[in-house]
């Protein structure tokens, strides 16, 4: 009796002991996550739609891996947001406006990912750190008359995320669209990418 | 001395399995997310940043050879819910995806990247009973203080 006592104090023990070194290990770290952010903002509850893609839950036969589904679509409908096509995104990208600030591109993925490609001249938005990204982004996205946020494609919801959190933020609704397909269908349809920094110039040509 | 080993083994894979996920903090709270148990930021946020680090803090324990005793009951604590989430995760994704249970590969968020369940209920089970053990054998060799109290 005494030895279960013992025992059951001793887990006691290493379990605040953890609980208050988990808490100030996190606090401390530079990539900490922060406790009182939503980092999901109008998606806390898992749908059905974002059920990740694994070996075991391939896409359709015959569909593109970056294509849009249509319970991506409904769930962005459902979020109230716009989506686009791969088709207007490349008309996007090709037109003065792009190169006059009309139109912006988002990349809505971590650091590694942008740097590894993005549609060439998309600003960075990761969402997960907005303070890094806001204090350029945001004035961008207050002159722009559209605004087209991507991620990886498939069951990536950064995208979304990001576009609901600059709605939040006082962006207008009806500029900000989701190009679901993201950047695996950008590249599937042959369309470049740029690596590194935004405006680079180093440009690459993947092959789908 | 065997115990010695199996302790500072097992507490050296929680080390490495809790420090990977506090380097890709982001990508551990997407899959704590998918898990579709907990909803509230608040809560979410909670698991995903403390867990890891209370995996390291265990696992530095187990090498040290601090209240093992403890420490292994919290590991059993921690493994058996866990596991029994990973199977209903697994069973979920083979619903919709149509292929045998052991062929179904994903990212538990366990610290070791996409696996194979099979193989990983197997790991979980592996470890849970190194757990027991640690909590009823009672070796102290290599241990800086085997029992606190």
């Amino acid at each position: 009796m005494r030895n279960t006592k013992t025992l059951l104090l001793e887990v006691a023990f290493v379990a605040a002991a953890g609980l208050i070194f988990a808490l100030a290990a996190n606090a401390l770290s530079p990539r900490g996550l922060r406790l009182g952010r939503n980092y999901f903002p109008g998606g806390e509850k898992l749908s059905a739609a974002a059920q990740p893609v694994t070996n075991a839950t391939a896409s359709p036969a015959g569909a593109a891996p970056g294509n849009a589904t249509a319970a991506t679509i409904q769930r962005l409908q459902q979020r109230g947001l716009q989506v686009i096509p791969h088709n207007e995104v490349a008309a996007l990208f090709r037109d003065p406006s792009f190169q006059q600030g009309l139109v912006v591109f988002l990349d809505a993925r971590d650091d590694d990912h942008y740097q590894a490609g993005h549609i060439p001249g998309a600003w960075q938005f990761d969402h997960y750190h907005p303070e890094r990204h806001f204090p350029v982004v945001l004035p961008a996205c207050l002159a722009a008359q559209k605004i087209v946020v991507y991620c990886n494609g498939g069951a990536c919801e950064d995208s979304e995320f990001a576009a609901v959190m600059l709605r939040d933020a006082g962006i207008r609704p009806e500029t900000l669209f989701v190009y679901a397909g993201g950047i695996s269908e950008w590249t599937t349809n042959g369309q470049p990418v740029e690596t590194g920094a935004r405006l680079s110039g180093q440009l690459l040509q993947l092959k789908p | 001395m065997t115990t010695a080993l199996v302790r500072c083994l097992l507490g050296a894979l929680f080390i490495y399995m809790g420090l990977n996920k506090t380097l890709h903090p982001v990508e551990f709270l997407k899959l704590v997310r998918q898990y579709d148990v907990l909803h509230a930021p608040f809560a979410l946020n909670l698991v995903a940043s403390a867990l890891p680090w209370f995996e390291v803090f265990c696992g530095m324990l187990l090498v040290l050879g601090v209240a093992v005793r403890g420490t292994a009951v919290m590991l059993v604590a921690m493994l058996v819910p866990f596991t029994v989430l990973v199977f209903l995760r697994a069973l979920a994704i083979q619903k919709t995806g149509g292929l045998p249970f052991c062929a179904i590969k994903f990212d538990c968020g366990c610290g070791a990247g996409e696996v194979l369940i099979c193989r990983k209920l197997a790991e979980n089970i592996l470890l849970t009973a190194i757990s027991i053990g640690l909590v009823f054998w009672r070796k102290t060799s290599l241990c800086l203080r085997h029992g606190l109290l």
